[in-house]
């Protein structure tokens, strides 16, 4: 992946806007002089090295192609989805930014319409993997570029579930509670998020529910579904679940809490991104050495599912040049440019463009393959239905989690889906 | 001259304090325009069962913190007025836990409260008081205990201090003519010193609840609002609702909803407080 950006030379930047232009799909061409900076806002990494390559390598291949300067706006990491709202609501700051989830959804009013861009970005590199629609078509219009996707999948001490003779990880939750159980007796229990965190919870509970063939809200996004002889069942699972492999605190727990259990060897499974091996291998080589990585279980259903954690990329509707900040966008997530920036990741934003299906850094680290392969029967919350402002509702208020989460406090499994019932009732009644 | 600070205060806290209001009053998702739907939000907030569990743990959470730091902090208040060795270095090191960053110092509560790392389950386990330790976070009661104690150690040094400046300011002759007429210690504190502090603790309170009934930091940094809602409050559950799901009418609904409890709670003690009912 040497020096791949070297190689977009200024012929590339003009021919890719000359493409668009003829073809007359990027629209209105630009009114006056290219502007000379742009700010793209992007919540910083855990990667160190993810965030310097955009400012160190592609933002000045992009001056030095174009002349115009891409200022790379980093805030902490939780404090995106206030910035890019504060951004939407005032109409000021930077040109582009980073959104997550259904944000596309949330400000597209505020976001420019990039169907255009996303369709020559997409038959660039083999295509848009089908789920990279759901959390940014919003009324038959592309209001951001998919990104990558951080997958939430099974993190799991190879070591200690062979030690209890579990040698490859269990293939549906069944088994899966087997094992637990058999750990916890030998002093390694599972720890699950069922508290209040950003990701982690969603991340295992709404694949937990799917699994068991449990909907949140019908296809049509109005019905509410959960009062089900399914949901049942999966609270009756996760129940159990919990009793048998894991402890009370997880019940608290935010998202840093489970990979500080697994890397300090309290836990012996739990789900999460990649960001326990990655900073396994860094700072724990032993635990790096031993630490397995697995798609989610199969439920009854007998399928198996992911949560979608998409990064994605949108233009303000405030920005002044639109048609730079498309061309810069086009130019971005070209191979040439963005291949680049996928591989100093390691992976951990998983390419919704199928080109990159096979691409040699899902093979640095063979572990990571299984992020690759949940890409497929990976949803946002509410699915099947389409994303909506009741739906951020649900989530913004833990209804799914918190009515797992009180099932394993002691409530029964009738009393938490008639309080989950009501309470999507009450939400989704508007919709 | 009154100008300014008319203008300022207009700005900076009549503007926001009447935007909040009007936005309550619309349906208002992010990003979007409002449509004005009356008190559709406030009706809808009424239906919801979380902002009833909310509403409990705000005031649970206020009060049972601002009693223990106003007993606490006049606890403080009366040693530090006390003439021993080292005083004045004590007395600046008591204010520590108000100087650092509330989130700073929320982390390392954090850690503390962590059943695999916690000081406090290591020391009950050595002493053999509990061996798996309590789980402070993930059990409900427990979780909402930690808060208040996590609240109580970092408001107890603004009370104490402001304590102290006001126990300064009685005059020794008043504890003097006391002891001649043979008043005990305990007799001097409850018609010397308590009458004399009152306006200072009522000044003090006043901020204290204010400031405990809209906590954020805290609580965001510790459990979100978690196990299943059980520390959520005002503040924090306006912001997930605002913030994260993108409802800035509702939000500011239930940020709204803070108002006449606190109005209520002010007036009540301003009544009780008035020099001549004492």
């Amino acid at each position: 992946m040497a020096n791949i950006v070297n190689a977009a030379s200024r012929r590339d930047v003009l021919k890719i806007s000359a493409l668009t232009a003829v073809g007359g799909i990027l629209g209105a061409s630009r009114a006056g002089a290219a502007p000379k900076q742009m700010t793209m806002m992007h919540e910083s990494s855990f990667i160190p090295a993810y965030d310097a390559y955009f400012k160190n390598t592609l933002a000045p291949a992009y001056e030095k192609a174009t002349g115009i300067k891409i200022v790379y706006e980093t805030v902490s990491v939780g404090s995106i989805q206030t910035r890019d709202t504060t951004v939407a609501e005032t109409g000021t700051g930077p040109e582009m930014a980073q959104m997550a989830f259904n944000w596309p959804f949330l400000f597209d009013q505020k976001l420019v319409d990039v169907t255009d861009i996303a369709k020559i970005i997409g038959d660039k590199a083999g295509g848009w993997h089908a789920n990279s629609a759901e959390a940014v078509v919003v009324n038959g219009k592309w209001k951001a570029i998919p990104f990558g996707n951080i997958g939430q999948l099974m993190n799991y001490r190879m070591d200690w579930f062979e030690e209890v003779g579990v040698k490859s990880f269990p293939e549906t939750w069944a088994e899966l509670l087997e094992a637990g159980i058999k750990l916890k007796k030998a002093g390694h229990p599972f720890g699950f998020e069922l508290g209040h965190g950003f990701g982690d919870n969603h991340g295992w509970l709404y694949p937990l529910l799917w699994s068991f063939g449990a909907r949140e809200v019908d296809k049509d996004g109005k019905t509410v579904a959960i009062d089900s002889a399914e949901t049942a069942a999966a609270i009756d699972f996760c129940r159990e679940f919990f009793q048998k492999t894991m402890f009370e605190d997880v019940l608290g727990w935010t998202d840093v809490s489970n990979n500080k259990a697994f890397l300090s060897e309290q836990i012996s499974c739990t789900n999460n991104a990649e960001s326990i091996l990655y900073v396994a291998k860094r700072d724990f080589p032993d635990i790096g050495k031993v630490t397995g990585q697995a798609q989610n279980p199969k439920g009854p259903s007998g399928e198996r599912f992911h949560m979608l954690n998409p990064w994605t990329h949108g233009i303000f509707t405030h920005t002044p040049d639109v048609q730079a900040a498309k061309d810069f966008m086009v130019w971005l997530m070209d191979p040439k440019q963005v291949a680049g920036w996928y591989d100093v990741a390691d992976s951990y934003y998983g390419p919704f463009l199928h080109a990159y299906d096979d691409a040699s850094f899902w093979h640095k680290e063979p572990r990571n393959l299984p992020y690759r392969d949940s890409m497929a029967n990976s949803h946002l919350p509410g699915w099947p239905a389409p994303i909506s402002r009741p739906q951020s509702e649900s989530v913004a208020k833990y209804v799914v989690v918190d009515m797992f989460a009180k099932a394993c406090a002691g409530k029964s499994t009738k009393e938490v889906i008639a309080d989950a019932s009501a309470q999507l009732k009450q939400i989704f009644k508007s919709a | 001259m009154v100008g300014p600070p008319i203008l300022f205060l207009c700005a900076l806290v009549g503007y926001p304090f009447l935007y909040g209001i009007w936005l309550s009053l619309e349906d208002r998702p992010v990003a979007h325009a409002g449509t004005f739907v009356g008190l559709a939000n406030f009706v809808a907030d009424a239906h919801d069962p979380v902002f009833w569990r909310v509403t409990i743990n705000t005031f649970v959470y206020t009060f049972f913190a601002t009693i223990l730091k106003m007993v606490g902090g006049l606890g403080l208040a009366l040693v530090m007025n006390q003439n021993f060795r080292g005083k004045n270095l004590i007395r600046a090191l008591m204010l520590l836990p108000f100087i650092v960053p509330t989130v700073l110092s929320t982390i390392a509560w954090m850690w503390m409260l962590d059943p695999g790392f916690s000081v406090i389950n290591w020391l009950l386990k050595y002493f053999g008081l509990a061996n798996p330790g309590p789980s402070w976070l993930g059990n409900p009661t427990l979780a909402m205990i930690s808060l208040i104690i996590v609240n109580v150690w970092r408001g107890l040094p603004f009370y104490g201090i402001t304590l102290l400046a006001g126990l300064q300011t009685i005059s020794p002759d008043l504890y003097e003519a006391a002891t001649i007429d043979g008043a005990s210690t305990w007799h001097r504190f409850i018609y010397v010193t308590l009458p004399l502090l009152k306006p200072v603790i009522f000044i003090v309170t006043m901020f204290s609840i204010i400031f405990t009934f809209a906590d954020f930091q805290l609580v965001y940094v510790l459990t979100r609002g978690g196990p299943a809602n059980a520390t959520h409050l005002f503040a924090t559950y306006a912001f997930d609702i605002a913030m994260g799901g993108g409802q800035l009418g509702m939000g500011a609904s239930v940020a709204l909803a803070m108002l006449p409890p606190l109005a209520l709670i002010i007036i009540a003690m301003s009544i009780y407080m008035k020099p001549n009912k004492s």
